[in-house]
């Protein structure tokens, strides 16, 4: 048997969190919500995370996406933490982040390799196609990486 | 025999036993999945287990279980013990997700390089352990920690599957938890090593602790189980706790912990055969096989011979 | 059928409407309001007759309150108009501060920067986060330099730092420094309830709740002895509303912190009648309008009775029910922004009917970013033409005695009480908030709400409903600061420190320390007192921090 056949298929990991100043975590409580009712398995967390502990988490919890919250200035972090996941080697895990953030501000987070910003009043069937996509995503990167 | 593993797995079974993070998370995810990779893992594993102290917890929901364990491995590694913790939270019946929320209660450990933490979904056991938990245990004790803690939630089976993994099962309870002890069902208490009153700061928690302790006595043996008060908002009781855990650890003895761990491997093999069975049998489209469901159906064979029947082919 | 006093002929015109209605709408779905009850299409004396005025409603300035706290409201005294500003570095601060003063405004807020609220002062942070949302202060020179020509004494300042309080701390050490008497300090503490950072997560530092608990009965008795003025309370349901509570909760929660509040400062010898009266509240002001109007006029009318009945309060200063109110930013969209002058009308109008004492109207770009001066200039129009073009205050509690909003506040306070009574039975709200009770509660109503929207129950046009393409955002990026002016900061509050009496500000420290691990001193006064010897607000809340524990969050998933 191949080694597709024989392997169960895990269900996509998600990493829903919030970094930097903002506490407000209802968005990602919902969002939490709709990940889990449509199949997938959310590791959730506290606000106030720091940049190091959600790299060690995605690590342990080897997820394929991380999906921040963001409201006012957290955004301006997104940057650095897409560098610190690159440096521990995690840069197959795709990287989603949902919130208030200015128009003009998009360029910089997609520049650093966010793979998606969703703005308030995204629906649920957005979000959690996009995200099912990503997780795909990550998976057959990781796999590549592995291999090579 | 297995064929020999390709090698990125070879990469990766290395990986874990260096002690790398990195190799243990992948190593568990590929236990997970099951394909090659996971295989070349479980076969690895098998002469480095035993090394780890492995403790399960269990308890009805509400008992405050991973922030005992919080609190537990704190003073785990005040003693300079390395702690891995598998936490399995239950996936939802209807969509097959999870929130996987054990380890925000744990989250003072979160920059601590001497703690690991993995959360898994139950996906689906009927109530039981995953065997991927079981898995998971077994690769964070290969991968050299001092201690590993299961937590998973008392439901159906899983207790008594925490009692075949873990070699001190540790039950915990919280008082007020609707109908207290009614919430515990006996077969819990028949496997416990040590039982833990959370929430100790409660009214009704001493009556609590006094009711385990008389059903304790039905029990045999139920003597040389601890019944300990303990608060893991505050810490109050917690190093007795890891004491009572430590005691039931020695008083294990080497043949007791080998029969253990035969009756491990026969379970774990017993149970991914019959899985295997299960899920071959449920997908088969096969007309010996519908024929003979059939006459189940219609009263020409009973179900139980039927069954046999199957197995002898 | 009893008499509704309503005229011959009434029974049999109610079935004649309700037969005819029925004909054309044969299909009668269940409308209901974010609370959870249900509107009927029209009401009559059947649902509320006026033979319980008296019982129901009263004068306004009297029991049972419903009506308004004061005989003449807005009649007599118009809402403050307090707007939040608050951006960039002290300078800055204060040259827009005296703009306002000169324009007339007898009130100010000080916002404080998200790295305050954080905890930190600004040599702790990444600079580029600095003073986009608020002003940075952190040293008593900052606090200086923001009140620069202006006079302590002469203006209310509401002061937005969560506990520790240390912007009052800082404030009042340049009252000190000035000679200007602390009694003639007045404004509020705004964000003094810390059980709804808790329960809500806003961004707010916070302790342990043991600490936090502590801190805030010690600097509500600092106030009672030293500062008349000053209003050290204010219990907060906007947070809660805005996580995710229906109207209803959010009114009752509140409600249920307030007790909380009044029991600890009983326990600490604050009698109700001394303490009440400096109880201040503040809300969100949702889009559903009548639920609002009820809501309020519902809370007046159960805080007259908690503190009469439950706290034995014999002066009406203890019975009324003072709130702010601020439109919700939740009910806002980012999708044609405009509208969002619309909704910003409504809920303004929602909160004046439902009698306010002070009211801030949100930019229709706040959603967006800290808003532009126009968008401001909008919201402040928006109360001004509610008061002086459509005449919303000419008369007190105009829509008193409608049917339909008699029935709804009977209903909404009835719903209120439930939760009142389930957080009792928990306990009280420290404990139920200690627990997650709370947190769950609001958590569902939260996930409820969403699915209507996503299934189209509820309406939000541009978002679920009547979208466009063009969707225009004018708002293009967070206005930042300006760097060197940050960067100038930073060098300040290090020269600052570095310059200043390291031995007293050891000591004031070492005081502050001994303070939280004792329980004989006012933690808040040796706060003030360090403020003056030159601690600085990020060690302030480092200290306390150490000594107390930091509130890590309950997180309900």
């Amino acid at each position: 048997m191949s080694d597709a056949a024989r392997s169960r298929e895990r269900p996509a990991k998600i990493l829903v969190t919030k970094i930097g100043f903002d506490g407000h975590d209802r968005g990602s409580r919902i969002v939490a919500a709709y990940l889990r009712d449509a199949g997938m398995e959310v590791v959730y967390t506290a606000p106030w995370q720091r940049i190091e502990t959600v790299v060690r988490l995605a690590l342990e919890e080897d997820v394929d996406v991380i999906g921040v919250s963001s409201l006012a200035t957290d955004h301006l972090l997104m940057p650095k933490l897409m560098a610190a996941l690159r440096t521990a080697g995690l840069g197959h895990i795709k990287v989603v982040v949902g919130g208030i953030v200015p128009p003009g501000d998009e360029p910089a987070l997609t520049a650093a390799g966010v793979a998606k910003i969703f703005h308030p009043g995204s629906s649920r069937d957005e979000i959690v196609g996009a995200v099912r996509v990503l997780a795909g995503q990550a998976r057959r990167e990781s796999f590549d990486r592995r291999m090579a | 025999m297995n064929d020999a593993p390709a090698a990125s797995s070879l990469r990766l079974i290395d990986g874990l036993f260096a002690g790398e993070r990195r190799a243990l998370a992948r190593a568990i995810t590929a236990v997970e999945t099951e394909g090659d990779a996971g295989r070349a893992i479980l076969r690895a594993i098998q002469q480095r287990l035993g090394r780890a102290l492995v403790v399960g917890f269990t308890g009805p929901p509400g008992a405050g279980k991973s922030t005992l364990i919080s609190a537990y491995v704190g003073e785990l590694r005040r003693r300079r013990r390395t702690v891995a913790v598998i936490a399995v939270d239950p996936s939802s019946p209807i969509s097959g997700g999870a929130i996987l929320g054990d380890r925000i209660r744990m989250s003072e450990h979160d920059s601590d390089d001497g703690v690991f933490i993995r959360s898994l979904a139950s996906r689906g056991a009927l109530g039981g352990l995953t065997p991927a938990a079981m898995w998971a245990t077994d690769v964070a004790d290969a991968a050299g920690f001092d201690v590993v803690v299961l937590e998973t939630v008392g439901a159906g089976q899983a207790e008594v599957d925490v009692a075949e993994i873990a070699e001190v099962p540790v039950v915990v309870c919280a008082p007020g938890l609707g109908d207290d002890i009614q919430a515990i069902k006996a077969g819990i208490l028949e496997i416990a090593r040590v039982l833990v009153v959370n929430k100790s700061d409660l009214p009704l928690a001493d009556r609590t602790r006094r009711q385990l302790m008389s059903m304790l006595e039905l029990r045999e043996s139920g003597a040389r189980v601890p019944v300990l008060a303990v608060t893991a908002t505050n810490g109050e009781g917690i190093a007795q706790l890891a004491d009572a855990i430590e005691s039931a650890a020695q008083a294990t003895t080497a043949q007791t912990r080998m029969e253990r761990s035969r009756r491990h491997v026969r379970r774990l093999l017993a149970d991914a055969a019959a899985r295997f069975v299960r899920d071959h049998l449920i997908a088969r489209d096969d007309p010996a096989f519908d024929q003979l469901c059939q006459s189940v159906a219609q009263g020409g064979i009973d179900v139980l011979t039927a069954a046999e029947r199957l197995l002898e082919k | 059928m009893s008499d509704h006093k309503a005229g011959s002929g009434f029974a049999q015109a109610l079935d004649a409407w309700s037969r005819a209605y029925e004909t054309h709408l044969p299909t009668n779905r269940a409308i209901r309001n974010r609370s959870g009850i249900e509107a009927k299409p029209l009401y009559t004396p059947q649902d509320w007759s006026h033979d319980r005025y008296m019982r129901d409603l009263g004068f306004p300035g009297d029991l049972p309150m419903t009506r308004g706290i004061y005989p003449t409201m807005h009649r007599g005294r118009t809402w403050t108009q307090r707007q939040l500003i608050g951006l960039g570095t002290p300078e800055e601060h204060n040259v827009r501060v005296r703009r306002l003063l000169d324009a007339g405004a007898t009130a100010i807020s000080l916002i404080p920067c998200n790295s305050i609220y954080r905890g930190y002062d600004v040599d702790e942070v990444d600079p580029e986060l600095l003073g986009t949302c608020g002003v940075t202060v952190n040293t008593v020179e900052d606090m200086e330099i923001c009140f620069k020509d202006i006079d302590i004494g002469r203006i209310s300042t509401a002061v937005n730092d969560p506990s520790p309080f240390t912007l009052l701390a800082l404030l009042l050490a340049v009252a000190h420094r000035r000679g200007v008497p602390w009694d003639r300090v007045t404004g509020t503490s705004n964000q003094s309830d810390y059980v709804s950072h808790f329960i809500a997560n806003h961004m707010f530092f916070r302790l342990a709740l043991p600490g936090a608990r502590r801190v805030l009965i010690d600097h509500i008795a600092f106030a009672d002895q030293r500062l008349p003025g000053w209003n050290p309370l204010s219990v907060v349901g906007q947070h809660m509303q805005q996580a995710g509570a229906t109207p209803a909760e959010a009114m009752a929660l509140t409600l249920c912190t307030a007790i909380q509040y009044a029991d600890d400062c009983m326990a600490r010898g604050l009698a109700p009648d001394r303490i009440l009266p400096r109880f201040t509240f503040f809300f969100d002001v949702s889009i559903s309008f009548f639920e609002e109007v009820a809501k309020f006029r519902a809370g007046r009318r159960l805080w007259q009775r908690i503190a009469r009945e439950r706290f034995g309060a014999t002066d009406p200063r203890a019975w009324r029910f003072k709130f702010h109110a601020q439109t919700s930013g939740v009910d806002l969209t980012r999708q044609q922004p405009l509208n969002n002058i619309s909704r910003v009308t409504v809920q303004a109008m929602a909160g004046i009917f439902g009698g306010l004492q002070s009211l801030h109207t949100d930019s229709y770009d706040e959603v967006l970013s800290t808003p532009t001066e126009k968008a401001a200039r909008i919201a402040i129009a928006t109360q001004t033409i509610l008061r002086e073009e459509a005449h919303l205050t000419d008369v007190i509690d105009p829509l008193g005695g409608s049917f339909y909003v008699e029935t709804l506040t009977s209903e909404m306070e009835a719903k209120m009480e439930d939760v009142i009574a389930r957080i009792d039975a928990a306990g009280g709200m420290y404990r139920a908030a200690e627990t997650g009770l709370v947190q769950a509660m609001i958590g569902t109503s939260a996930l409820a709400f969403q699915e209507r929207v996503e299934s189209g129950e509820e309406t939000i046009v541009g978002v679920n409903a009547y979208r466009s393409e063009d969707d225009d955002l004018e708002v293009d990026w967070l206005e930042r600061p300006d760097r060197k002016a940050i960067e100038e900061q930073i060098a300040r509050v290090k020269r600052f420190k570095a310059e200043r009496s390291q031995a007293q500000v050891a000591a004031a420290l070492g005081d502050l320390a001994r303070a939280a691990n004792g329980s004989n001193e006012n933690i808040f006064a040796r706060s003030v007192d360090a403020a003056i010897a030159g601690v600085t607000h990020g060690e302030i809340c480092a200290c306390l921090r150490r000594e107390l524990g930091f509130g890590q969050p309950l997180v309900v998933p």
